[in-house]
């Protein structure tokens, strides 16, 4: 594995600030740094960063839903309904999708819900991404409006989209959504009401180009796997 | 009640006011997204230049406007003031709604804070389908909406004899 | 080293003194003035709350969302072109650079390189949308400030870089030319002097730009010293691209992360200014404009020869990981952040958009300005909303 001196180096900085809260780490030599932390450290992780690793540029911050999606791909496709969140165990409708497991990504997690946040440093170009489980029960993450200015609208779009709520915001007030608006968008379990009404048709037959022989197209279905000749 | 709303101008009087209506027209801009970077190429840009049809795409404001084009895409949070730009702008008053996002939605129609199209909320005379469409595709729905206005029945608009589109001869325009 | 003189500084504080003095007396009760969504100013939908005390704004807060239509929810039901095809269309002006961290991240997750050439006109095409986009900030910056006329040259001589783009990719804007592996097809002939005609020209035009613009004393005067943006405040916003680089921070993605695009391949330079205000970020947009036709041209003379796609499947699955990449966009930094699960298409992808960020500053900057120069500020502030609501 090649060395990644300057990367490693941030990692051993925040451990060193952070201790125990620092849960997993993950260097990809020579492109990119992952780091999970504590949420209970998660505005000392933004300190740290900030005040000894240097990386002043606030880039972005958000959440992912790792949930895997009730609807399927197409999302048209019939529902699984046992993993609609919250719902008691129903056995699957007949052609709904495969159950799949919910499964972390790089630097694991735990929880459904994760942080992503993302800093850099205009000087070193070092970036470094950082993430945190939020657990179900407990949907709330302490504020980093007071460190980093930008992320004041980044939380209210992650609260207004995910339901994650920022203790100590100043403002927490819908950004991007009507006032009226009713559900978290980007959670899984929403679904896109106009796909479940009319599904997306996959790929149709397509029509030749002028002068060009009609080839035979694959049948190829919505999730696009290839039906056998 | 006036002659024209009475039906009782002769027929060369109601081409003549006809002719001048068309081809005076001021557009209103309701440009929302990358749809209206075509629609100021085609109303600002000297290449499709849109003054030599008529039309003056410079009002001050929607009351002072014959016909708005809706170009863009129309979300479910601008959805009001559109409605209340529509309502604001004096009769007779035509509406061209420009790009895919406008006619149904376009590549955005299985979102949940897009409108499905912007004639689910005001009447709309002419469909101008592209993503974006040229300027001169606009061109032409402007100059087919002119065809229209010239052998418009004022009287039956007066009457308001149902929605926009059947107010025509016929149903609504798409530009091919 | 500031080119706003002592004397302004000291009329402009005392005017705005002068103004604190007639407010009191007066007891103008404060008024909230609602800028948009519907204006010629703020380059779409946007909406601008502002409170005022006579002429001064005291709070203002932008008020977003009129365009928004829920890209990172519609791409986890996509496949991977058909979210080429999609994203072309948050940065209206300068489409391609939307496609290209896209197809970047997408690439590095499956591991596979675009052949030289296809980087190369990649890059060739960055640069053209560049130039796209900024040409009409040029020309809308006229008209913010009063000045109809640079509206139409900039329409004018923006259609040049339109038809090239067209002629090699089928559309005007939204080419959705970029392929994971490479691209759609090659240049059509004759595409290489067309360029250059078309640079020549597009340089023309931002002298001639510069001159009307640049040089007009009424302009010098309604930008000069107005929206000064710290550094400090500037990075902590995460504000990116010619607004950053105006405040004197010397950072460019194109020079400083490594990319397998070609701006390492050609001799050009970053421009910055020192200070921070609305005269500084409109300056450094017209040099970049112009650098950038320097740069076409040099890639139109190093293009290497070969083939225009890598070796990909037709049906593409890209395998499990993560990956951020961003890059130098006309408006900033704009990256992606793609989450994949082995499937046709990514199970997240978050948007960093660069014009959400430059507006973030605003209630910051807006404080204690005049009503005609919140136009100024957010003109030169430069985003476009599609870029902001995503």
């Amino acid at each position: 594995m090649a060395l990644d001196v300057d990367r490693d180096a941030l990692v051993l900085g925040l451990r060193d600030e952070l201790g125990d809260a620092v849960l997993d780490a993950v260097v990809v030599a020579g492109v990119d740094v992952w780091v999970r932390v504590d949420r209970r450290a998660w505005v000392q992780a933004a300190e740290a960063c900030r005040d000894r690793l240097g990386l002043r540029y606030f880039c972005f911050l958000s959440a992912i839903d790792w949930l895997p999606s009730p609807f399927g791909r197409a999302e048209g496709q019939g529902v699984d309904l046992s993993r609609l969140a919250g719902a008691e165990t129903v056995p699957m409708e007949q052609g709904a999708v495969e159950t799949v497991p919910m499964e972390q990504g790089v630097a694991g997690g735990e929880t459904r819900f994760q942080l992503l946040a993302r800093l850099s440093s205009p000087t070193t170009q070092l970036g470094l991404t950082l993430k945190a489980d939020v657990p179900d029960d407990d949907l709330r993450v302490d504020t980093w409006s007071g460190v980093y200015a930008g992320a004041d609208w980044h939380e209210r779009e992650t609260a207004e989209m995910y339901g994650i709520e920022f203790v100590g915001h100043p403002h927490p007030a819908h950004i991007y959504l009507p006032g009226d608006f009713e559900g978290y968008p980007l959670r899984k379990d929403f679904p896109l009401v106009a796909r479940l009404v009319k599904p997306w048709p996959g790929i149709v037959d397509v029509e030749a180009m002028p002068g060009e022989p009609v080839e035979e197209v694959a049948d190829v279905a919505a999730d696009g796997t290839e039906a056998s000749a | 009640m006036g002659l024209v709303e009475s039906g009782k101008i002769p027929k060369p009087l109601t081409h003549l006011l006809n002719l001048s209506r068309k081809y005076s027209l001021w557009v209103y801009q309701w440009g929302l997204a990358c749809c209206a970077i075509e629609m100021g190429a085609a109303f600002g840009s000297p290449r499709y230049d849109v003054m030599r049809l008529g039309v003056i795409p410079l009002p001050a404001s929607p009351r002072q406007a014959d016909l708005v084009v809706i170009s863009g895409t129309v979300t479910d949070k601008m959805a009001p003031a559109i409605r209340r730009l529509y309502e604001q702008m004096p009769d007779p008053k035509y509406v061209i709604s420009m790009g895919s996002c406008a006619n149904c939605g376009g590549p955005y129609w299985d979102s949940y804070s897009v409108t499905k199209g912007v004639d689910q909320i005001i009447p709309v005379d002419v469909y101008v389908p592209g993503c974006p469409p040229r300027p001169e595709a606009l061109l032409e729905g402007i100059v087919l909406l002119q065809q229209r206005i010239g052998s418009e029945d004022m009287a039956a608009r007066w009457r308001g004899d149902g929605d926009s589109a059947e107010r025509w001869r016929g149903g609504p325009v798409v530009v091919d | 080293m500031s080119t706003v003189s002592e004397r302004q500084q000291q009329a402009y504080v005392a005017g705005v003194a002068a103004d604190a003095r007639i407010n009191v007396e007066l007891e103008t009760e404060g008024m909230t003035l609602n800028l948009g969504p519907q204006h010629p100013a703020t380059h779409g939908t946007l909406r601008i709350v502002v409170r005022l005390e006579g002429e001064q704004v005291v709070e203002a807060e932008p008020v977003m969302g009129y365009m928004h239509r829920g890209y990172e929810k519609l791409v986890e039901v996509r496949s991977y072109p058909q979210i080429n095809t999609l994203v072309n269309r948050i940065d209206w002006l300068g489409s391609f650079a939307n496609e290209v961290p896209f197809i970047l991240a997408a690439e590095r997750l499956m591991d596979v390189e675009a052949p030289p050439r296809a980087q190369w006109i990649r890059t060739l095409f960055f640069e053209l949308s560049r130039i796209a986009n900024l040409s009409l900030f040029l020309g809308d910056l006229g008209v913010q400030l009063g000045a109809i006329t640079p509206v139409f040259y900039a329409f004018r001589d923006r259609e040049h870089v339109l038809n090239l783009i067209e002629s090699a990719t089928g559309g005007r804007f939204h080419p959705n030319f970029d392929r994971i592996g490479g691209l759609k097809e090659d240049l059509p002939r004759g595409f290489v002097d067309e360029a250059r005609a078309a640079m020549g020209k597009l340089r023309d035009f931002c002298d001639e730009l510069e001159t009307l613009l640049f040089g007009n004393e009424i302009f010098e005067r309604r930008t000069r010293g107005i929206g000064v943006i710290p550094a400090e405040v500037a990075l902590g916003y995460g504000l990116s691209g010619a607004n950053l680089r105006a405040s004197g921070v010397d950072w460019d993605l194109r020079r400083d992360q490594p990319s397998p695009l070609a701006w390492s391949e050609i001799d050009w330079k970053v421009w910055t200014h020192p200070d921070g205000d609305s005269f500084a970020r409109c300056w450094v947009r017209l040099q970049e404009t112009r650098e950038a036709t320097f740069m076409v041209e040099q890639l139109l003379d190093g293009l290497p020869s070969g083939p225009i796609m890598a070796k990909v499947p037709r049906i593409v699955k890209v395998p499990t990981g993560e990956a951020w990449v961003s890059t130098e966009n006309p408006l900033g930094e704009m990256g992606y952040y793609v989450v994949s699960k082995g499937d046709t298409g990514p199970f997240r992808v978050k948007i960093r958009s660069a014009s959400f960020n430059n507006i973030s500053v605003l209630p910051w900057v807006l404080r204690g300005v005049y009503v005609a120069d919140v136009i100024t500020i957010i003109s030169s502030m430069y985003f476009i909303l599609g870029d902001v609501d995503r």
